[in-house]
């Protein structure tokens, strides 16, 4: 008999229910969603642990350890995409090349949990993360940000075009000026990667490349409640091995790789016989056939070994690693900004926001709350949340510009927009607490940069006419007019009150070297509040003309 | 004399004349002419601004002058900065909405505002509470933070700016209002109601590349001007301007400017503002450079101002 299946239902419910608020929080360029929509992303392991959430993790681990793995198939936005992609896929197809082409293979626990041990190992040592590179959160986040995102926006403009005919701005142009070409191309690869992997292999990613899968593989393997299948009545069909996008489901032996299962359940819906179950019962199995379960103690024992074989590997490579990690540190300039780098080997210019040759290397400006561009570098996953977030539109995904271990960061790019005095967004919804979350009275005196005066490229000097543009957009008057000549008056700037925020060099007009640019601070530092002056009653009874 | 120039004087002259007969006709229809002759400019001190407005609109022959039925409006305020009202960076919402709805009163088929603003265009709608005010009014705020919103005009007699993108709403309009608020300004030295006109055009880089005092006045000369300049006097900037920083920037004088000089309305600011603050006209040389542009007069006394005290 055909079992109902509610459990399927409650799966594809509870990933809708993740799924659907992620993805619209990620493309929501009106900043309709409220920011705490960013909750559903602090669940996420990745996030969790590197943003030291503990209560969040521990959370998950035990749900695992009871239920398996259904983080995969609801919590995770790149689980629950991969299983649209396999949906897409399998209605383009017929049943038996398309939703049941799946079979049964052995699992690669070597590679998995290899690239478990190097994820967390660099996590914790903070070399440039291979979490970046492998979360399936940020892998996501990429996806949605770079690729999603730019059609939403241009659908919207379109829209708005048509409705700007009829007199309604409700909706609005937006430029999209976030995307950069390497935020572009990770996107077009982890997508192409999920569209490749789902439709050779299922949830191959998940189960090999993925490091919060392998991690959960980990408590999953015994879960108690686990999908088991009935050998008195199971015919031995292989329709739920067909069916089994983990490849988990050995129909031969009668057994399931609970470390892989996904909790999709779709095995249950499938079995005509009814013989599958999602179950804490273990005795039934044990009695019925010796053979299948000495299988599935080998493989369970043969994995645990593996792991531990490979852990302590990985363990003794350990010195190995964090001597590469201290090479990479020592491989950044060391000799400041002074430095003239004639006789300097580093990679000078590298970094250069103007993009002039003979420039010195500048630092990536990191958003306040990131206290020091080590400590950001250290956490940030690259997700890009807080780049779809920002209002001023200023933060940008790097490319190469300041390393590889800055690759697919943001940065402050200060070309067309500077960080708004009032608003702390980006530190809101952070997941990792890469950007810690601060106040507005914080981030008013958090420095994450310096404004820096070149007097000879700037208009008043060169062509001696008023400018003053940059004084305009500081919200500190950290940069003042001061007298020049004649009535002219030229720019100043008083470090002790700028705080970094790029409105003086956003607003620049000269090119193609700015004449006022912030230079990054690699700790922020803390200024003093703009002093509150005295309001005078100011009183005037006449028009004076 | 040529063909071609001979058809260019006609079609100037004959424009020139249809601009006559409608200042001719608005005259006739609103018969406070007959009786006296409508100032060339009007300053009230001492009211709220939709009080000050009413009666300066009523001692220039009501709104009905400057706003015909079925006409495309559009106004002008500054929104430049995301600043709440006391902070006096932006127009007075409160005069703004007495502005949208004296237009839709007069029959106006629509009134649409906008800025192209320095800080994000929403938050700045949204602090200076401009936004709530005109939709409030029944008129129609317009984003201005795109490009696509910007179409490319001539400046045939502009000195330094010659071509400009200006805001499409204002393309479209029948009639202009421009409505400034009076503040310090670190750049022009005073932003008032030329300086106001750096919020119709996409391309501001361009003005502070090229003597930013002489691309205020040339944009000034674009062929469609304000068929009145409101300057908001309400509360005015008179340091640190334009953002400010605090409230010690801000001083309150209570007082309205409404005039169809653009020139001679900045020079009565900037009077009104020395009593404030030191401020030479030589200093904010786009007001000089305007008079040089055939824009209006500096000379105050060479006008008839009503000035009225409530």
């Amino acid at each position: 008999m055909k079992k109902k299946n509610y459990l399927k239902g409650v799966r594809v419910l509870l990933a809708l229910l993740f799924f659907i608020p992620i993805l619209l929080f990620f493309v929501d360029f009106a900043d309709l969603l409220p920011d705490q929509t960013h909750v559903w992303l602090q669940v996420q392991i990745m996030p969790a642990l590197l943003g030291s959430m503990w209560i969040a993790l521990i959370v998950q681990l035990l749900l695992s350890v009871v239920i398996g793995r259904l983080y995969c198939s609801t919590v995770c936005p790149a689980g629950v995409l991969q299983d649209l992609i396999n949906w897409i896929y399998g209605k383009c197809r017929t049943k038996k090349n398309g939703i049941r082409r799946f079979s049964y293979h052995k699992p690669m626990n070597v590679l998995r949990y290899v690239l478990l041990f190097f994820t967390l190992v660099s996590a914790f040592s903070g070399i440039a993360s291979v979490a970046l590179w492998l979360d399936p959160y940020s892998n996501f986040g990429r996806i949605a940000s770079n690729l999603f995102r730019p059609l939403v926006i241009w659908t919207n403009n379109g829209l708005a075009e048509a409705l700007m005919a009829m007199d309604n701005y409700s909706l609005y142009q937006v430029t999209v000026s976030t995307v950069t070409t390497a935020g572009f191309i990770s996107g077009i690869i982890a997508l192409l990667l999920f569209i490749g992997l789902t439709v050779w292999r299922g949830r191959l990613f998940c189960n090999t490349i993925c490091p919060v899968g392998s991690l959960l593989s980990l408590f999953s393997r015994k879960a108690v409640f686990h999908i088991a299948i009935d050998p008195e009545s199971c015919v031995g069909c292989g329709l739920c091995e067909h069916t089994c996008k983990a490849e988990a489901i050995n129909s031969k032996d009668k057994t399931v790789d609970m470390s892989r299962c996904v909790d999709c359940f779709n095995c249950i819906s499938v079995c005509a016989k009814g013989s599958i179950s999602f179950t804490a019962k273990q005795t039934k199995k044990v009695e019925a056939s010796v053979q299948p379960v000495r299988q599935e103690m080998s493989t369970t024992t043969n994995s645990r070994r593996t792991f531990l074989a490979t852990g302590a590997t990985v363990v003794s490579t350990l010195p190995a690693v964090s001597a590469l990690a201290q090479a990479l540190h020592q491989e950044e300039c060391q000799c400041g900004d002074d430095c003239d780098h004639a006789n300097c080997s580093h990679k000078h210019g590298a970094g250069n926001r103007q993009g002039h040759k003979n420039r010195k290397k500048w630092l990536p400006i990191t958003p306040p709350g990131s206290l020091s561009i080590e400590r950001f570098k250290d956490l940030c996953t690259g997700c890009h949340l807080c780049v779809t977030q920002c209002p001023s539109q200023v933060l940008r995904p790097a490319g190469m510009e300041y390393g590889f271990d800055y690759l697919l960061k943001p940065h402050m790019s200060y070309l067309n927009s500077y960080c708004n005095y009032e608003c702390t967004v980006c530190s809101e919804v952070c997941p990792t607490h890469a950007i810690r979350p601060i106040t507005k009275e914080e981030k008013a005196t958090t420095q994450v940069g310096v404004a820096h005066f070149f007097i000879n490229r700037c208009i008043v000097h060169t062509e001696n006419t008023d400018c003053g543009a940059c004084s305009e957009h500081c919200p500190t008057q950290a940069v003042q007019m001061m007298p020049y000549k004649g009535t002219l008056t030229i720019p100043q700037v008083n470090p002790d009150l700028c705080i970094g925020c790029g409105g003086c060099e956003s607003i620049c007009p000269v090119r193609p070297m700015r004449a006022i640019i912030i230079k990054a601070n690699d700790v922020h530092k803390q200024v003093e509040k703009p002093k509150q002056e005295e309001v005078k009653e100011i009183e005037v009874t006449d028009f004076g003309f | 004399m040529k063909r071609r120039d001979f058809i260019k004087t006609s079609v100037m002259a004959g424009a020139a004349l249809t601009l006559n007969f409608d200042k001719l006709g608005a005259a006739l229809s609103s018969n406070s002419m007959a009786v006296e002759q409508v100032p060339d400019m009007v300053a009230i001190m001492g009211g709220e601004p939709e009080v000050m407005l009413d009666k300066a609109l009523n001692e220039l022959g009501g709104i009905g002058n400057y706003i015909k039925k079925g006409q495309k409006v559009v106004i002008k305020p500054n929104i430049g900065w995301d600043r709440s009202p006391e902070m006096a960076g932006n127009t007075n919402p409160k005069l703004v909405k007495a502005l949208v709805k004296k237009c839709l009163d007069a029959g106006a088929e629509k009134v649409t505002v906008f800025d192209h603003t320095c800080d994000n265009w929403q938050k700045c709608y949204e602090t200076s509470g401009i936004e709530k005010a005109v939709k409030e009014a029944g008129g129609i705020i317009m984003p201005g933070n795109d490009e696509k919103y910007y179409k490319e005009v001539q400046i045939p007699n502009g000195v330094k700016l010659k071509s400009a993108k200006i805001h499409e709403a204002l393309i479209e309009a029948d009639v202009w209002i421009n409505v400034p608020v009076l503040k310090n300004h670190g750049g022009a030295k005073m932003t008032c109601a030329m300086k106001n006109y750096m919020g119709i055009v996409w391309d501001r880089r361009y003005f502070h590349q090229n003597d930013l005092q002489q691309c205020i006045a040339d944009i000034c000369t674009w062929e469609k001007k304000p068929v009145l300049n409101i300057v908001d006097a309400y509360r005015i900037m008179h340091q640190n301007g334009p953002q400010g920083k605090t409230l010690a920037d801000v001083a309150t004088l209570k007082t309205l400017i409404v005039s169809p000089n653009i020139v001679a309305i900045d020079m009565a600011a900037l009077n009104l503002f020395n009593q404030v603050k030191k401020l030479d006209l030589e200093a904010v040389a786009h007001i000089g450079r305007g008079e040089a542009n055939h824009l209006g007069t500096t000379n105050l006394k060479s006008l008839n101002i009503k000035r009225i005290k409530l």
